[in-house]
């Protein structure tokens, strides 16, 4: 664990990095400022710093795939789910291997794919020549996603442990770049009805407003609360929870805080529309607060047992 | 004693004394069997000094952090042995007294709550006087050798049982607003004061009405200073939500878990099952942290309200599915099973109107932890 000083001294850091213009200047910020040391020494303080002020600030950087990367050992650009799945990327059929994936960084030369097969996963190194990389423009082009596709023979596999405890990982630091992004939306929303004016009165008098607002922050720290009890448990149950829950959250943020600026948040002029396009797509990424609230609902009533509870 | 060593302490004992805790009744109990079993819950765990700690020395308790006492609901409540709203009480009426009465009222009076001896109750709302609590208006005028109280208070929880009433009245003028209350410690029994039970849509009469015709209070039963009122009230409302909530959310963990096990195939939605659990878990995760700040000695403030607005989310949605899963026994059933899940369903409509309604909540975080300002 790091200290109280060094861990201000390192979001300060943080904060810094996300000043950069483009996402290689903050990969390229984020290695001097040493985050994949901070990753080793605290895991915790280095992913939720990150995340959440990526988050605020509506940055995107390479740091989840770096994140997989370091959780499976894995030597090069892992690749990540399909958008809405978590399941690993890699299909194998006899000699095959169909693939199809994401990425958050420019990958080299080769990708690592992981495949379930049977009981276990596989990990293949996989020529980035053999698939087909697709930036993908989409809702929010600024988020800079590749889309990985394609198949490939004949590649080499290793036996691979660990893909729920990375992925688990991945969910967490998503849900904290939701809740970042959340919060950065209830604070513009938050703004705007302090100054805004309508029959006399700023509209942050008036109930209806209010509410939204208050409904906003309520979602949000239960979605918090949770992101904090995964960190304590490290249950991949209560990691996928949290994803659930910060990718609820920050739709429940988007209505409310769009509804509340009106007009201008619906314009380009204004931040907020960055924001809505970002929550669309990361509340899918590592499985979407809908699907994953679904399968763990289908688990309770099938099992009819609750997931443990939270000791005190 | 540490919480962990608490803990497995307390839960050893729990086993070892099943037979001599369990209620005398099935199902959920009329209201008086569920006090007799309150008072005899709460004098068997004080006597053996489970009640005791997490609470002032100089008040009877052992001492120590707070942490306890959030188990010990939490053990109670998970195990059927009390009903939680009314076992809750105390950590709502109790940190009121140990705050502001004076010393040796205190410590003469907070034991008895402890152990069960007395029941107390929270005369705050009046018929005019809902969610806007500093309109109240029932009064107390200082005479010789102490107040005289004349009103009326409504929604009064448990008054037919209890021996004390800890009493907001109208002292200022009634301009006077928050500023004119001054928070008064009743007995019960004194002349000019009469209870009605009211019969709530759960079949209920836990709220009641209570009337105050001249009754005498002497000076030393005042809660605080005269007109400071707002302050114990302040201070009483974040204890309503916080512990007591705590203890809420193991219940309706435990009543979840019931209606899993008894809902037949395909009655229960997926999703609704999966969005009810994580809000669930989310509580529990908030409310621990609450816990946590509580036994660390922070003050308690606005933010219980999240606490609260969640609580009363998760309160309904848990019901919403007893009221899928369980359609027919809440709707025909007449069993003792079924008119269990029915009055707790019924009562669950109300989780978004007592204690401070939903509305109220959101006001408070829109005003004190968002910095609204004022909605006027």
């Amino acid at each position: 664990m790091i200290d109280a000083a060094a861990r201000e001294l390192f979001e300060r850091g943080i904060g810094h990095a996300f000043d950069q213009p483009t996402s290689e200047a903050v990969d390229a910020a984020l290695g001097e400022l040493g985050w994949h040391d901070a990753l080793a020494a605290d895991q915790r303080a280095a992913v939720s710093a990150l995340f959440r002020r990526q988050g605020e600030v509506s940055a995107t950087s390479s740091a989840l795939d770096w994140l997989l990367a370091s959780s499976l050992g894995a030597d090069g650009a892992v690749v990540l789910p399909a958008l809405g799945r978590w399941d690993p990327p890699g299909e194998v059929y006899g000699p095959r291997l169909r693939v199809n994936g994401l990425s958050r960084q420019s990958i080299g030369d080769r990708v690592v794919v992981v495949a379930s097969a049977r009981d276990k996963d596989i990990a293949f190194d996989v020529p980035a020549a053999d698939l087909l990389l697709r930036p993908v423009h989409g809702v929010d082009p600024q988020l800079e996603l590749l889309e990985i596709t394609g198949e490939t023979v004949d590649v080499d596999g290793q036996p691979l442990i660990g893909w729920e405890a990375a992925l688990a990982l991945g969910q967490l630091a998503v849900g904290h770049e939701l809740v970042g992004a959340s919060r950065a939306m209830l604070e513009l929303a938050r703004a705007h009805a302090l100054e805004r004016v309508q029959f006399g009165r700023p509209i942050a008098t008036f109930q209806a407003i209010r509410h939204r607002l208050a409904d906003s922050l309520v979602a949000i720290e239960a979605a918090e609360a949770v992101l904090d009890a995964a960190w304590l448990d490290r249950s991949p149950q209560t990691a996928a929870m949290a994803k659930a829950m910060s990718g609820r959250s920050a739709r429940i943020a988007a209505r409310h805080c769009q509804q509340v600026l009106a007009g201008i948040g619906f314009t380009t002029e204004h931040a907020l529309h960055r924001y809505v396009r970002r929550v669309l797509v990361l509340d899918l990424l590592l499985g979407s607060s809908k699907a994953l609230t679904r399968k763990l609902g289908s688990e309770v009533v099938a099992s009819r047992q609750l997931p443990p509870l939270l000791p005190l | 004693m540490e919480l962990d060593e608490f803990r497995t302490s307390l839960d050893a004992w729990l086993d070892e004394q099943e037979g001599a805790l369990a209620p005398d009744h099935d199902g959920l109990g009329t209201l008086d069997e569920q006090m007799a079993q309150l008072t005899k819950v709460k004098r068997l765990t004080f006597d053996a000094g489970w009640m005791r700690w997490g609470w002032p020395v100089r008040v009877g308790g052992l001492g120590g952090t707070t942490l306890p006492r959030a188990y010990l609901g939490e053990a109670l409540t998970s195990r059927d042995l009390v009903e939680p709203g009314i076992y809750s009480m105390a950590e709502v009426l109790a940190p009121t007294m140990i705050d502001f009465a004076a010393p040796e009222l205190a410590a003469t009076m907070v034991p008895r709550l402890l152990r069960g001896d007395e029941t107390w109750c929270q005369g705050f709302s009046e018929p005019g006087t809902g969610s806007n609590l500093a309109s109240l208006s029932c009064r107390a005028v200082r005479s010789h050798g102490g107040w005289r109280v004349t009103g009326q208070k409504v929604w009064t929880s448990l008054a037919q049982y209890s021996e004390r009433c800890v009493l907001l009245t109208r002292t200022g003028s009634v301009e006077s607003a928050h500023r004119g209350i001054t928070a008064l410690f009743v007995d019960m029994d004194s002349p000019g004061i009469t209870v009605r039970p009211i019969e709530s849509m759960h079949g209920v009469e836990e709220f009641c009405e209570v009337f105050f015709d001249d009754v005498a209070v002497p000076f030393d039963r005042t809660l605080g200073e005269e007109g400071q009122g707002w302050s114990v009230a302040m201070d009483l409302l974040p204890y309503e939500r916080s512990t007591s909530l705590w203890h809420r959310a193991a219940y309706l963990h435990r009543r979840l878990q019931q209606l899993l096990d008894a809902a037949p195939p395909d009655t229960l939605d997926a999703a609704e099952v999966g969005q009810t659990t994580q809000l669930l878990y989310a509580f529990r995760a908030r409310s621990r942290s609450t816990q946590h700040r509580l036994a660390r000695g922070e003050d308690l403030g606005p933010e219980t309200s999240i606490d609260k607005v969640l609580l009363a989310t998760i309160e309904q949605a848990v019901f919403d599915l007893v009221g899928d899963g369980l359609a027919s026994d809440l709707a025909i059933g007449d069993g003792t099973t079924s008119e269990r899940w029915r009055t707790e369903f019924l009562y669950s409509r109300a989780a978004t109107i007592y204690g401070g309604s939903a509305e109220i909540q959101r006001n408070i975080i829109a005003r004190r932890l968002l910095d609204l300002g004022s909605d006027r």
